[in-house]
């Protein structure tokens, strides 16, 4: 699992920061919104295979959330969890917490440089959320991702 | 308005002058005003104009710049060449200079500032969120970097950039157009102006050339005309007064002299007809004198011829020495007139005023005169009081024996003669009323003229006209006046009209009066 970093980027902060992020998340109307994951750590999951990276394989990664932006302080923290299934991809599901609701994202990841997930829905502000994510490595050390939504509904 | 102002308030040319010329000042003022105005309303709009393009080409150098970017990352990650890479450094390194001289133009136009700094913004988060993630992926995992999600991610950037530029271009397009249709119309708007300004201050220049050639160079043409005319001699007519100020105050001027010359052509006119009939009056004088004096002179001649014969008896010699006496006598009176009118002309008739009642003078003359005349009858009409006069007995004498000398001669076939006195109040009148031939009307006007007779002399009736002259001097002298009537064939009434005086002095008041006249 230490191999692998997921690193995944979401996060909408602009409706915890600022009121014309808010409504452009209200009622699912259609926004793209960049944020910048950190990530935290990366958990060891199950090792459900032969020792070593296999399929079924887990692990666990949690990001902080920033827009350098707006402010310096964290908005909120993501966290993924990543099955292998063959080869170096993955099947990657994780919810972006933040201040006024959260953000469900899944889908396949190879690499880890560039990757697009599905948003899946969300709760509250974020409620029945539809879109796409698009994760881009902006840096290795420390490992910092552009978290790219594009929200349609 | 202009009537108002060239025929306003003041009657000066100059200041109708100075009102033009502060109209021309205005009408230029305003017309460099409204041309300064629009030629800086065409050079800014030219110049908004001309940052509009400027932009549009800095924003189409900005967008071909991350077009470059965008190929050379498209190579580099479809075939990992390196070679890509240096395109998109030389991209890179252009952008670091070319945005910010695109920010600071878009800055000159209102509203792009924002929208550029966003651009900035896209530009510099495509570099560094996406560009340059790319190009050190392709370095450490190609593969990553020529998946579809890669290019996508990229595209997606570029669209969004592009995005801008396009709109960008767009009203940068619209604003150039706007500045080039503002410059247009202001350019025309000068035109206008120029073109307006030319026409008004032509129509003033026109209608001030109207005004001096009405007001101005009319009226002095026809002053130089007049004297022209009055130069040679002609007739002139007096000026109508029009024009303004110096003007009318030049014809008012020209009339005045013509008027001026006109009378004093007159009075030469009537002194060169004095001299004439002074010329005439001494001739006729001359002719006078040789009768008047050729009569007696030969009466006298003759009868001393008779006498130095001695062949007549006493008696008839007597009566030829009393002819000769009177004819004696009659070149003295006529010596006596010719001294007086020496005195006359030369102003120096002396006169011994003293108080005089006329109540015995004119007795006295009616009866000398009566004498003269077997075929008249001399009436002396008196109110009984006295006539109380101041003058000098001997020359109101001398005018009341000329009037009834006139009277008689003048009714040549005889008839009444009235003497009347009267003392009205102030003023004592003297009349002498003939029943004679009267005087015709076109010589009584030179009546009282020196050696005028009219026709006397054709009618055979003696005199040497000097009579009424001296007695009008006399008259005058005595702060009194003579006038007459007359009606042609019914007779004429001759007025003496004199100051009357107070009570009787005393003989030595009468003495001492005497010796200071």
């Amino acid at each position: 699992m230490r191999g692998f970093a997921v690193v995944l980027a979401a996060g909408i902060v602009a409706a915890v920061v600022a009121g014309g992020s808010d409504r452009l998340f209200a009622g699912t109307g259609p926004a793209t919104v960049r944020i910048t994951a950190e990530q935290e750590k990366i958990l060891p999951g199950v090792d459900a295979g032969p020792k070593g990276q296999s399929p079924g394989d887990t692990e666990i990664v949690r990001e902080t959330l920033y827009n350098h932006h707006i402010t310096s302080r964290a908005l909120g923290h993501a966290e993924f969890v990543c099955t292998y299934t063959i080869g170096r991809s993955r099947l990657c599901e994780g919810t972006f917490f933040l201040p006024k609701g959260k953000l469900m994202v899944e889908g396949p990841l190879r690499y880890r440089q560039f990757y697009e997930l599905a948003v899946v829905g969300g709760t509250e502000l974020y409620d029945n959320a539809r879109g796409s994510l698009t994760m881009t490595r902006l840096s290795e050390d420390p490992v910092r991702t552009l978290a790219l939504f594009r929200l349609v509904g | 308005v202009i009537r108002r102002l060239l025929h306003g308030t003041s009657d000066s040319l100059t200041a109708r002058t100075a009102l033009a010329s502060v109209a021309l000042v205005v009408v230029v003022g305003a017309v460099a005003v409204g041309l300064l105005s629009a030629v800086f309303a065409a050079r800014t709009a030219a110049h908004k104009e001309a940052e509009a393009q400027a932009l549009t080409s800095a924003t189409l150098e900005v967008q071909g710049l991350v077009v470059d970017l965008e190929n050379s990352l498209r190579g580099l990650a479809l075939s990992g060449d390196e070679h890509f890479v240096t395109p998109w450094k030389q991209a890179r390194k252009e952008l670091d200079t070319k945005l910010p001289a695109f920010v600071t133009l878009a800055s000159k136009v209102p509203g792009e500032r924002a929208r550029a700094l966003d651009v900035q913004d896209q530009v510099h988060s495509y570099i560094t969120d996406y560009a340059a993630p790319l190009v050190r992926s392709a370095r450490t995992e190609p593969e990553a970097v020529s998946t579809p999600v890669a290019t996508t991610v990229g595209n997606d950037w570029v669209n969004a950039i592009k995005s801008l530029f396009a709109a960008m271009l767009t009203r940068e397009q619209r604003s150039a157009n706007e500045a080039a249709a503002h410059a247009n119309m202001d350019s025309r708007r000068a035109i206008a102006v120029a073109i307006a300004g030319l026409v008004a201050l032509a129509a003033i220049v026109a209608l001030f050339g109207v005004y001096v050639a009405r007001s101005v160079a009319r009226p002095v043409r026809q002053v130089a005309d007049e004297a022209q005319r009055l130069a040679a001699g002609e007739e002139v007519t007096q000026l109508r007064e029009r024009g303004s100020g110096e003007v009318a105050d030049l014809t008012r001027a020209f009339n005045s002299m013509a008027r001026q010359l006109e009378s004093r052509q007159h009075e030469l006119e009537e002194q060169n007809r004095q001299l004439r009939d002074s010329e005439h009056a001494k001739s006729e004088l001359v002719s006078i004198v040789s009768h008047e004096l050729r009569t007696p002179l030969t009466s006298m001649l003759g009868f001393t011829s008779l006498l130095a014969r001695g062949d007549q008896d006493e008696e008839a010699q007597a009566r030829y020495l009393e002819i000769i006496a009177s004819q004696g006598q009659r070149l003295a009176t006529l010596l006596d007139d010719f001294l007086s009118v020496q005195q006359l002309e030369e102003g120096r008739l002396e006169l011994r005023t003293e108080w005089l009642n006329l109540v015995p003078l004119l007795r006295q003359q009616a009866e000398l005169y009566s004498a003269h005349s077997d075929g008249h009858e001399i009436v002396v009409e008196l109110d009984g009081g006295t006539l109380p006069v101041r003058g000098d007995e001997g020359r109101l004498a001398q005018v009341i024996g000329n009037l009834l000398s006139n009277a008689i001669k003048y009714s040549p076939d005889g008839g009444r003669v009235t003497l009347s006195g009267l003392h009205d109040g102030a003023r004592v009148l003297v009349r002498v009323r003939d029943e004679g031939i009267g005087i015709p009307d076109e010589e009584q006007e030179k009546l009282f003229t020196k050696f005028f007779r009219g026709d006397a002399a054709a009618r055979g009736i003696a005199g040497s006209g000097l009579g009424l002259a001296f007695a009008r001097a006399v008259v005058e002298a005595h702060e009194g006046t003579i006038g007459f009537t007359s009606t042609e064939g019914s007779g004429t009434t001759f007025e003496v009209d004199l100051p009357a005086a107070g009570a009787a002095q005393t003989p030595a008041q009468a003495k001492t009066e005497r010796s200071s006249a």
